[in-house]
C-alpha cells in the first residue's frame, strides 16, 4: 500500500463511502449475526408448551391493546429485579411468543411471572378500573374487553397459521379451540393469559436453602 | 455460541483491529509526496486553500494508542472475543450470584435472630417490623392496600382490626400467606328471589343491624343450609374461614345490596399462595408484620 491508494480514497467520495460502510458493519456482524442465526436453534423446554386457544387470543389482546407499550416481560439478571418479580427470563421461555413480549418500556411492573400474583377476581377488577384496587395507579381502565366476545373460527386460523410457522399443535387442538373460547370474552383471555405468565416454565435451579433473603432461586448456571 | 460462530466473531474482531491498527501505525510513516511549498498539491478554490503536510499531535497519538491498549486489555480480561471467556471468568449471571451473596450476608445475622422468635413477640422487633412494611407494601398492598384495611370491592379482609377470616395466631397468619386462602361461599340463586330477600334481612339481624323483623323471622328456617359453614348462630368458622355475621365486620359490605349479592351469586375470595414467591424468612417477617398491624389498631382504638 502506498499513499496513491489512500489518495484515492480521498478524492472518490463513493469509494470513501463504501469503505466507511464496511468498517461500520463489522460491528452489527458480530453481535447481531451470530446470535439471530442462534435463535431459531433454541427449542422449547419439555415443561413448555404453545399457549391453549383462550391464552392465545388473550395474548392478542395483550398485544393488540398495547400493553407492551408499557409493561415489559423480561426479568433482568440483576438483583433488584430478581428480588421484586422472580428468577430472572431466559430465551427458551419466549419460544413461543410470535412476537417475543420483552420489552424495554416500563411504565407499570415488569409481566414475566405474574401469573398467580394476584386472583382471576383481582385481575378483572384491576381492569376494569385499577384505581378500585391501587389508589395511585396511573394505568388505564379497559372496560371494554369484558364486552368483546372472541370468535372461535378466528382463534383456529389463528393456530394454523401457527402451526405453519412450527408451533407443534395437533389437528384436535385446532379442533377443540372454538369449544374452549366459545362463550369467553377478551377480559376472560387476557387473565388467562396473565395468569400462566411465567408459572410453569420458571427455570429450575437447587434450591436456595437457607436465609436468602432474594425470593430468586439461586441463579448457578442457566440458559443465556 | 457454537464454535462456527465463535471464528466468525474471531474473523471480525482481527479484521476490525487489524485494519485500524495498520492504519494507526503506518498513517505517521506514510511518504506523502510534497511540494517545495511545504503542502500536499491539493488545493481548493482555484489555490486559496492549500493542503499542508503536517505530524500528527502527540497528544493524538497517545490518546488512540491507549484505546488500542484497552481494547485489547478488555478482550483478555472478559468475554468478547468468540468463545474465549476472559481470564476474569465474568458473566452477568454470576455478577448476580454475587450480589445475593454479598446481601444474604449482610442479611443473615438479623434473619438468624429473627428465627429465634415466633411471630407473635417478632411483632415488637422495629427492624422486623421496617422489614416488613417493605415487604407488604410491594407485595400485600395490591389487594389489602398499603394500610392494610383491605378492600370491600374485592374481599381482601382488613387486616388491621383483628378479626379474623381464618385465625389470627402467629401461626395461622404465616399459613395463611405461605398456602394462600380460598374462600367458597357457593350461590344461592336457586332458593329463589323471595327467599334470599328473607335471608339478607335474616342476616343483618344476627348483628342487630336495622332490618325487617318479619321477613328476618321468614328468612330464619332457610338459616339451616347456611348454617353448615357459619354455624347455627352465624358466628362462621375459622378452621373453613367461614365469616362470623353476628359482628358489624363485613367481608363485601354490608348493605342489603351487598349481601344479596354474596348471597345470589356466592363469593369466591382467594389468597394467593406466596411459597413461591417469597423464602420463609421472608414470610416470618411478614407474618410479624400483619400481627402488628392487627394489635396496633386494636390497642389504640378500644
Amino acid at each position: 500500500m502506498a499513499y496513491k491508494h489512500f489518495e484515492a480514497i480521498e478524492k472518490h467520495a463513493g469509494l470513501l463511502a463504501i469503505g466507511i460502510a464496511i468498517m461500520v458493519s463489522l460491528g452489527g456482524l458480530a453481535e447481531i449475526t451470530p446470535l439471530f442465526m442462534e435463535a431459531h436453534s433454541v427449542k422449547a423446554p419439555p415443561g413448555v408448551k404453545p399457549y391453549d386457544a383462550l391464552r392465545l387470543m388473550g395474548r392478542d389482546v395483550y398485544v393488540q391493546n398495547g400493553c407492551y407499550l408499557c409493561h415489559s416481560q423480561m426479568i433482568r439478571a440483576l438483583r433488584f429485579e430478581t428480588e421484586r418479580y422472580g428468577h430472572y427470563s431466559t430465551a427458551v421461555e419466549s419460544v413461543y411468543d410470535r412476537p417475543f413480549q420483552w420489552g424495554s418500556k416500563r411504565t407499570g411492573p415488569d409481566l414475566a411471572r405474574v401469573g398467580g400474583k394476584y386472583s382471576d377476581a383481582w385481575q378483572r377488577m384491576h381492569l376494569m378500573n385499577p384505581r378500585q384496587l391501587v389508589p395511585q395507579s396511573n394505568m388505564p381502565g379497559f372496560p371494554w374487553l369484558a364486552q368483546n366476545t372472541i370468535d372461535g373460527a378466528d382463534v383456529q386460523a389463528r393456530m394454523r397459521t401457527l402451526r405453519r410457522l412450527g408451533d407443534p399443535y395437533t389437528d384436535a387442538d385446532i379442533a377443540a379451540a372454538p369449544a374452549a373460547v366459545a362463550g369467553k370474552t377478551e377480559m376472560d383471555a387476557l387473565i388467562a393469559y396473565l395468569q400462566g405468565l411465567g408459572i410453569d416454565n420458571e427455570p429450575t435451579s437447587p434450591a436456595s436453602g437457607t436465609a436468602t433473603a432474594g425470593n430468586a432461586p439461586a441463579s448457578t448456571g442457566g440458559t443465556p | 455460541m457454537s464454535s462456527g460462530w465463535s471464528l466468525w466473531v474471531m474473523f471480525l474482531v482481527v479484521i476490525n483491529l487489524g485494519i485500524t491498527l495498520f492504519l494507526f501505525l503506518w498513517g505517521p510513516r506514510a511518504r506523502i509526496p510534497t511540494l517545495p511549498d511545504g503542502t500536499s498539491g491539493h488545493v481548493w478554490a482555484h489555490g486559496v486553500l492549500r493542503e499542508g503536510v503536517r505530524r500528527l499531535p502527540r497528544w493524538w497519538l497517545l490518546f488512540s494508542a491507549s484505546m488500542f491498549v484497552t481494547a485489547f486489555v478488555y478482550l483478555f480480561l472478559f468475554p468478547g472475543f468468540g468463545n474465549h471467556k476472559g481470564a476474569l471468568g465474568w458473566t452477568s449471571h454470576g455478577q448476580l450470584d454475587a450480589a445475593v451473596a454479598a446481601n444474604d450476608a449482610r442479611l443473615d445475622p438479623l434473619m438468624e435472630r429473627f428465627r429465634l422468635y415466633p411471630v407473635e413477640q417478632l411483632s415488637g422487633d422495629p427492624q422486623a417490623l421496617q422489614m416488613g412494611k417493605v415487604l407488604f407494601e410491594d407485595n400485600c398492598a395490591a389487594c389489602h392496600q398499603r394500610n392494610g384495611k383491605g378492600n370491600i370491592l374485592l374481599g381482601a379482609p382488613n387486616l388491621t382490626d383483628n378479626d379474623w377470616l381464618y385465625g389470627g395466631t402467629g401461626k395461622d397468619i404465616t399459613t395463611s400467606i405461605r398456602d394462600g386462602r380460598a374462600g367458597v361461599m357457593p350461590p344461592w340463586a336457586s332458593l329463589g328471589e323471595d327467599n334470599d330477600n328473607n335471608l339478607v334481612q335474616y342476616v343483618l339481624s344476627l348483628s342487630d343491624s336495622p332490618h325487617d323483623a318479619a321477613k328476618a323471622a321468614a328468612g330464619k328456617p332457610l338459616f339451616a343450609t347456611c348454617a353448615a359453614c357459619h354455624g347455627a348462630d352465624g358466628k362462621g368458622s375459622q378452621a373453613i374461614g367461614a365469616p362470623n355475621l353476628t359482628d358489624h365486620i363485613w367481608l363485601y359490605g354490608g348493605t342489603v345490596t351487598d349481601i344479596h349479592t354474596t348471597i345470589h351469586d356466592g363469593r369466591q375470595g382467594q389468597m394467593p399462595v406466596w411459597s413461591k414467591r417469597l423464602t420463609d424468612d421472608q414470610i416470618h417477617v411478614l407474618a410479624a408484620y400483619v400481627y402488628h398491624l392487627s394489635h396496633m389498631t386494636h390497642d389504640s382504638t378500644p
